[in-house]
């Protein structure tokens, strides 16, 4: 008995309760009016920012508090308390657009383009998907042709999570020929002469969530905020989507939880036949698989964040997990709601949002099926 | 920090692999049409070649060593189901209970040769027609001059027919107590091998013990409380779940190398998405059981306050996905999965057992459930 520990300690009960302040404070109360108005106000990446919560997890050389891997999983959780999955992804939408600059930029280019972000000045998001290409990446029609000291991109990408208010787009754009070798990944800013912007799109959760469609129409974009080499942007994405797909665990995680509680709230006050429901067995045993379910997938999503941070490859685990979390939370939304009944149904109900918000986790960062194939492919 | 095991942990796991290398279920299925001596002798050669690996010992009185036996239990069971549980029931079960609640002299005369691998214990807990976790109805010792006279009849007892020592559970006027009977003591009648769903290898039969005469000197107990019962069942739920792993884990490499060795139009049939998905959630849901399995381990040798609560989580989950990965794995090998002998039939046969020993699933849903709305 010895390296098999527990995860957290006591920085990160620390990051835990700085984040639980934050949401109780700043969130909590006004979640469900931004739900209704479909997007929080942008200040809040700012307050997020002096409370030190944007920099967790980023090398404090560029404005970030450091840590290791589970300071931002136990701010992740904690943020999901707030009961709106698209806020959490929104409000975190630098934690999938910030990594590849600091693992392929230059200095200059991580002193430029990542502290704004951590102070909550600029919002960053990360483009990748397109109309015609989303799980397919290596697929991608965006095209970046180079002029001089510039690119000229032109192409569209489409549900793009914090898209419609992101001053810098992370953007996989195609430099070369065919295939996932023509791949490179630019940093394009929303102030970029021919850069636009869609209408927020409509969807069925994450209503806070500013998703939009991003146009470029012969849009200069600087060569000095290319990532990386040419042809090499492939490598940064596919190297990002691990821990994005570790996000997307912990949020199917948490949705879980925060259902099962939910339900053992419900179960306990609400009465049928005389007695509350939590003392019917086929309620009771609806709750212990749920519990069972929780348990499991937070074990493994940990164990998969455990072995990244000691610098394993994950990729097969990683897909493991995200596709488990998000049958789980899957399954427990759907029981939740059922548990609930008809208030189950209604949208002052937390439930609700977290069987709506849910849905897009097993979609998101690549879709289950996705996920799949590189589980077999790894087997 | 890798959060994992230690070198020592992963050693003995090692070991217990090489141990036996390929010929373990080979031999094995000689013991399932052997008569219970043969099947004892054979027994005490594979027992005797764990021995030496450090598997057959005990953990100190009141300690615990889930995480040093994790990975060895799960490989062992992997090798050999029947082989696993035969020897799970005599050294972690019947050897513990005595490390833990017996006399030092029970302790002396009897463990040395468990742990040598030379002697093989049963527990008999069920009474015929009882509720599983009231305790025993109807085996009972009165006390007598010499020491206490058992009757009652035990049902489905594994490791009976082929066990020196079996260790029967009772009432007394006092409480509960453990009674250690040798095979061939007066009074006590071992039937024969029991015709079973699954685990064929094993030796499981009923007991009748009419007017048997144990020694005070082999008695546990009286115990005023049902901490051995629940000692007991916290112990069976450990093995039976080390034994779903392994399972999952035969099944997994059975139709994996299935999957890879066949062809279908022109590919390995690992190359069709039909049959890759399936075997991406079999993997994922493996590795799912084996880290909550691990995480119990960790939590009962740290004595944490939620180990309970957990070992019922980690039982009935990992049972109930041995089942579908047994019957998965059944689905990828088509009609050769089908026939008997092979590792996906023999587990999906076996992993029933599993859902219906030690702590029930549907009795484990309500103990987590208790646990759930008392915080609630």
């Amino acid at each position: 008995m010895g390296d098999f520990q527990e995860y957290f300690g006591e920085i990160h009960e620390m990051v835990r309760h700085t984040v639980k302040r934050f949401v109780e404070r700043e969130i909590k109360p006004y979640v469900d009016q931004w739900e209704e108005a479909g997007e929080f106000p942008r200040e809040l990446y700012e307050k997020a920012a002096n409370a030190g919560i944007l920099g967790i997890g980023y090398p404090e050389a560029y404005g970030g508090s450091g840590g290791d891997i589970f300071v931002k999983v136990a701010a992740v959780e904690e943020l999901m308390r707030c009961g709106s999955g698209g806020l959490t992804a929104t409000l975190n939408s630098l934690d999938i657009a910030i990594p590849p600059i600091l693992a392929l930029g230059t200095e200059e280019q991580k002193m430029r383009l990542v502290p704004p972000v951590l102070k909550g000045k600029r919002i960053a998001a990360l483009g990748i998907t397109e109309p015609g290409a989303g799980s397919d990446v290596a697929n991608i029609r965006t095209k970046a042709v180079k002029h001089g000291e510039h690119y000229v991109v032109n192409g569209s990408k489409t549900f793009i999570t914090a898209g419609v208010r992101a001053d810098q787009l992370t953007t996989a754009v195609r430099t070369g020929g065919e295939g996932y070798r023509g791949i490179s990944l630019l940093v394009v800013e929303s102030d970029t002469p021919g850069y636009s912007v869609s209408e927020k799109l409509k969807k069925m959760g994450w209503w806070t969530s500013d998703t939009g469609q991003i146009y470029f129409d012969e849009c200069r974009v600087p060569a000095g905020n290319l990532l990386g080499e040419e042809g090499r942007g492939f490598y940064g994405i596919t190297a990002n989507f691990e821990r994005e797909r570790l996000q997307l665990a912990i949020m199917a995680n948490m949705t879980s939880q925060m259902a099962l509680e939910e339900c053992l709230k419900y179960a306990c006050e609400r009465e049928a036949f005389g007695q509350p429901i939590g003392e019917f067995q086929v309620t009771q045993h609806k709750l212990a698989d749920m519990a069972t379910l929780v348990e499991a997938t937070k074990e493994f999503t940990y164990r998969v964040a455990a072995k990244m941070d000691a610098g394993v490859k994950q990729i097969k685990e990683v897909a493991m997990a995200k596709n488990f979390s998000c049958t789980v939370s899957d399954r427990v939304t759907h029981d939740a709601v059922q548990i609930h009944g008809g208030y189950g149904y209604m949208r002052e109900y937390l439930v609700e949002r977290l069987y709506r918000d849910n849905r897009v986790l097993s979609i998101g960062g690549g879709t289950q099926e996705i996920m799949k194939e590189i589980i077999s492919k790894h087997l | 920090m890798d959060f994992d095991f230690i070198e020592s942990e992963q050693s003995l796991g090692r070991k217990i692999t090489a141990c036996f290398e390929e010929d373990a279920v080979a031999l094995w299925k000689l013991s399932e049409k052997a008569d219970s001596a043969e099947m004892q002798s054979e027994l005490l050669k594979w027992l005797g070649r764990l021995a030496p690996t450090g598997y057959l010992s005990l953990a100190p009185e009141g300690g615990e060593n889930h995480m040093r036996l994790a990975l060895a239990q799960e490989a062992l069971a992997a090798i050999s189901p029947e082989l696993f549980l035969t020897v799970e029931v005599s050294t972690r079960i019947f050897g513990r209970l005595i490390a833990d609640f017996g006399t030092e002299d029970q302790k002396n005369e009897i463990l040395p040769g468990l742990t040598a691998g030379e002697i093989i214990g049963s527990v008999a807990l069920s009474d015929s027609e009882i509720e599983f976790d009231k305790g025993p109805r109807e085996t009972s010792g009165t006390l007598v001059q010499e020491g206490y006279r058992v009757s009652g009849h035990k049902s489905r007892v594994v490791n009976a027919p082929v066990a020196h020592w079996i260790a029967a559970k009772g009432n007394t006027e006092k409480g509960i107590a453990v009674f250690l009977i040798k095979n061939d003591s007066a009074g006590i009648e071992v039937g024969n091998p029991l015709n079973t769903l699954g685990y064929a290898g094993c030796a499981i039969s009923d007991i009748s013990l009419d007017g048997c005469v144990v020694d005070s000197a082999y008695v546990m107990g009286p115990f005023e409380d049902e901490k051995v019962v629940r000692s007991l069942l916290a112990w069976e739920d450990q093995i039976l779940t080390a034994a779903s792993l392994g399972l999952m884990k035969r099944s997994m490499d059975a139709a994996t190398a299935y999957a890879k060795g066949r062809k279908k139009t022109g590919k390995p049939l690992i190359a069709h998405q039909e049959v890759g998905f399936k075997l991406a959630e079999m993997l994922s849901l493996w590795q799912t059981c084996q880290l909550l399995f691990y995480r119990w381990a960790w939590m009962a040798d740290t004595k944490d306050r939620e180990t309970q609560t957990v070992r019922h989580c980690a039982k009935a989950f990992c049972a109930e996905s041995a089942e579908k990965m047994a019957s998965s794995a059944l689905e990828v090998m088509a009609g050769e999965g089908f026939i008997c002998g092979n590792p996906a039939e023999q587990d999906f046969r076996n992993s029933k057992y599993l859902q219906i020993s030690g702590t029930p699933s549907a009795q484990s849903r309500i103990k987590i459930a208790d646990n759930l709305l008392d915080k609630g």
